[in-house]
């Protein structure tokens, strides 16, 4: 009997991106293009939208903070209520994208798989995509921390209108992403135009498929700019890891400066155990669970990223430093 | 009544019923106003009208009459047939012999919670951050809109009023001016931090609970304003369903029947009443009787069960399926029960047998 499709969780994917920077056109792509796939779009500028599909559901967008004294708590109600009502269809799709305005923290929207059991139950989160325009990118972090956190947020970027600017523009842009967020992967593209394989049923929050991302943690091992407001983090460590001490540096740490901490993902070698340990978490919410039994004879190592706005590198280093075994 | 779950003989024959595949999710089950017709709202946009009878021939699927989902799904208060709310925003009434007629329409908008009043003949409706009321006489009265989209509403019992359910609290409307032509009056509003997902108000109008995002039950007590919390349930409570005594409140989102005491003082300071078989995963509807101390519950496993709180017993009427029951509903005279799942299997119960 094939499994029933309502046990199946249907992967979401979150389309931020300043105003103006592509994600109509590419929704409008999605929608009318023949690619096989059925896809539910919640959109925000409903009208906007050239196609008319009963597929598309208008929003607004209700962030609720939970009463439950966690501060940064907060979750997108509209969300929870449209995931519900899209499950009672008779017709299937194969996944959702959320689209969320120009100027929204991707946070409530991520926030919510992580904390509604319903949500949790029917969908998963597949990866936040941010559109980015390279024309007007660099002016818009001028104007605000929107342009910034949807970079920050990313698991993949579209850089697009590409056709609009120089190499040397271009350049300079995507050295500011990289700067900000270099764990994103990044697909240049104009008017949008994009293989929607690339950007859709990433994995980017299975906890599984973490390991995929490992040559990432590697590769992007370097110094950063250290103007930057809103940077990444990574720690990498030989030492095993004291399990009981990591989650007590990890709880504070999330309690006091989740606000901060948009994105963190990790790999922990924890002390004796023959399984890798993996988180993933936005802001306080995490994520965890054992992945894959190391090699015989490999080399056993942990590695920890924090993507965040005024992260204090040497305190983090320290931190994690004191939860390694002597 | 029939009904004797303390009868081991009773516990053994399970009860007839009719059982039909609709192969689309069931958001919503009724039966009519007199109890001959019971009514299930589809995934595939059509509303399937079965006979309550279940030895009477089915008649064949009826094409969609929503566009997409139909959402929500009342008894017709003034009529013989039923009144459904859908995803294409459209509010129709569905007579007797099939026939739709449109209510009201607002493209855009999901209709999702209905509400109906038998006295009045009054149906209520949320739609987006707004309620609307169509009037026996079919005018269509709007109130709100409320600080979030309305996430549940119901009637007081006189019908005077509505309660809508959202994002802070509880806001209630006086209907008063609707047939007096007066003006409309301010709402009253019962604040309560969190987003609120379930409303429903007592069977003697003296309060209204609510089932809020954080697994929390939340109840106001209408005359003095006060308000009571319940903690503990392991998910968002979803069902709410007082007795037709109002002496108890059934909520779901437990393994087994649990009720809130509501005579006397109230439920403060003492615990549920919990009784039953407990059953694989959690309830996910339950409605209380309509007549006698009975209970139905489905559960999020697809498992059935029947209580009776007298004998603080029960029984399962229909083992877990792993196809969660999305809806029930009891005929008027409390001997047919309507069972809707994910999955779109109908099922009729009939208990005069």
């Amino acid at each position: 009997m094939a499994p029933t499709p309502l046990s199946a969780q249907v992967p979401v994917t979150v389309l931020t991106g300043y105003l103006g920077a592509g994600k109509t056109t590419l929704l409008n792509r999605i929608l009318s293009e023949q690619h096989g796939k059925k896809y539910a779009v919640i959109v925000n500028e409903f009208g906007e939208l050239g196609v008319d599909n009963d597929l598309v559901v208008n929003a607004d967008e209700e962030v609720f903070e939970m009463n439950n004294g966690c501060i940064c708590c907060t979750v997108r109600g509209d969300l929870i209520r449209i995931i519900e009502g899209l499950m009672k269809r008779k017709d299937k799709f194969d996944g959702i994208l959320v689209e969320t305005t120009g100027l929204a923290d991707p946070g409530p929207v991520a926030q919510t798989f992580f904390t509604d059991d319903d949500v949790k139950a029917r969908t998963k989160l597949d990866a936040i995509v941010t559109v980015v325009d390279a024309k007007h990118f660099l002016g818009q972090l001028e104007q605000g921390s929107e342009a910034e956190e949807q970079v920050a947020f990313a698991d993949v970027i579209l850089l697009n209108k590409t056709d609009l600017v120089s190499p040397d523009e271009l350049a300079k842009v995507e050295g500011k992403i990289a700067a900000i967020n270099p764990y994103a992967r990044i697909h240049k593209t104009e008017k949008s135009q994009i293989d929607l394989a690339v950007i859709l049923d990433k994995g980017a929050f299975d906890l599984k498929r973490i390991l995929e991302f490992e040559p990432d943690f590697l590769t992007h091992g370097h110094d950063h700019d250290h103007e930057e407001e809103v940077k990444s983090q990574s720690i990498t460590s030989d030492r095993p890891v004291d399990p009981e001490r990591f989650q007590k540096w990890m709880g504070a740490l999330l309690q006091l400066r989740g606000g901060d901490i948009f994105r963190s993902k990790g790999i922990l070698a924890i002390d004796g155990a023959p399984r890798r340990y993996v988180y993933q978490g936005v802001h306080m919410m995490m994520d965890s669970d054992w992945g894959s039994p190391w090699k015989e004879g490999e080399k056993r190592s942990s590695k920890l990223v924090f993507i965040g706005r005024n992260l204090d590198g040497d305190n983090l280093k320290r931190g994690f430093e004191d939860c390694l075994k002597q | 009544m029939k009904i004797d779950l303390a009868n081991p003989a009773w516990r053994q024959t399970l009860p007839p019923a009719r059982s039909i595949a609709a192969d689309a999710p069931v958001a919503a089950c009724a039966f009519n106003r007199d109890g001959t017709t019971v009514a299930f709202a589809l995934g595939d946009g059509s509303v399937r009208r079965l006979p309550a009878d279940i030895t009477a021939a089915a008649p064949d699927a009826p094409p969609p009459v929503h566009g997409g989902v139909v959402l929500a799904l009342v008894a017709d208060p003034v009529g013989d047939g039923f009144v459904s709310g859908g995803d294409d925003g459209r509010l129709l009434r569905i007579g007797a012999d099939g026939t739709a007629t449109e209510l009201f329409n607002q493209k855009g908008k999901w209709i999702e919670h209905l509400a109906a009043h038998r006295t009045t003949g009054a149906i209520a409706a949320s739609v987006g951050k707004t309620a609307i009321v169509v009037t026996k006489a079919g005018e269509v009265r709007e109130f709100g809109p409320h600080q979030s989209t309305v996430a549940d509403l119901d009637f007081s019992k006189d019908g005077s009023r509505i309660a809508c359910a959202h994002y802070g609290g509880v806001t209630v409307w006086s209907l008063g001016h609707i047939t007096q032509g007066q003006a409309a009056p301010p709402p009253r509003r019962f604040a309560w931090r969190g987003s609120h997902v379930a409303l429903r108000w007592s069977t003697d109008g003296k309060f209204i609970a609510t089932g809020t995002q954080e697994n929390d039950i939340h109840v106001w007590r209408m005359a003095q304003a006060t308000d009571m919390r319940m903690q503990g349930y392991p998910a968002k409570v979803k069902s709410l369903s007082w007795t037709a005594d109002a002496r108890f409140l059934y909520t779901s989102s437990q393994p087994v029947f649990t009720a809130w005491p509501f005579s006397g003082k109230g439920p403060e300071g003492k615990p549920p009443l919990q009784f039953g078989e407990e059953g694989a995963g959690l309830l996910s509807v339950v409605a209380a009787h309509p007549t006698a101390e009975f209970v139905a519950g489905g559960y999020d496993s697809g498992e059935l069960q029947l209580g009776d709180i007298k004998a603080k017993r029960s029984v399962v009427l229909k083992m877990a399926d792993g196809s969660a029951i999305t809806c029930l509903a009891w005929s008027p005279d409390g001997f047919g029960l309507a069972v809707g799942n994910e999955r779109g299997d109908l099922l009729v119960v009939d208990l005069h047998r």
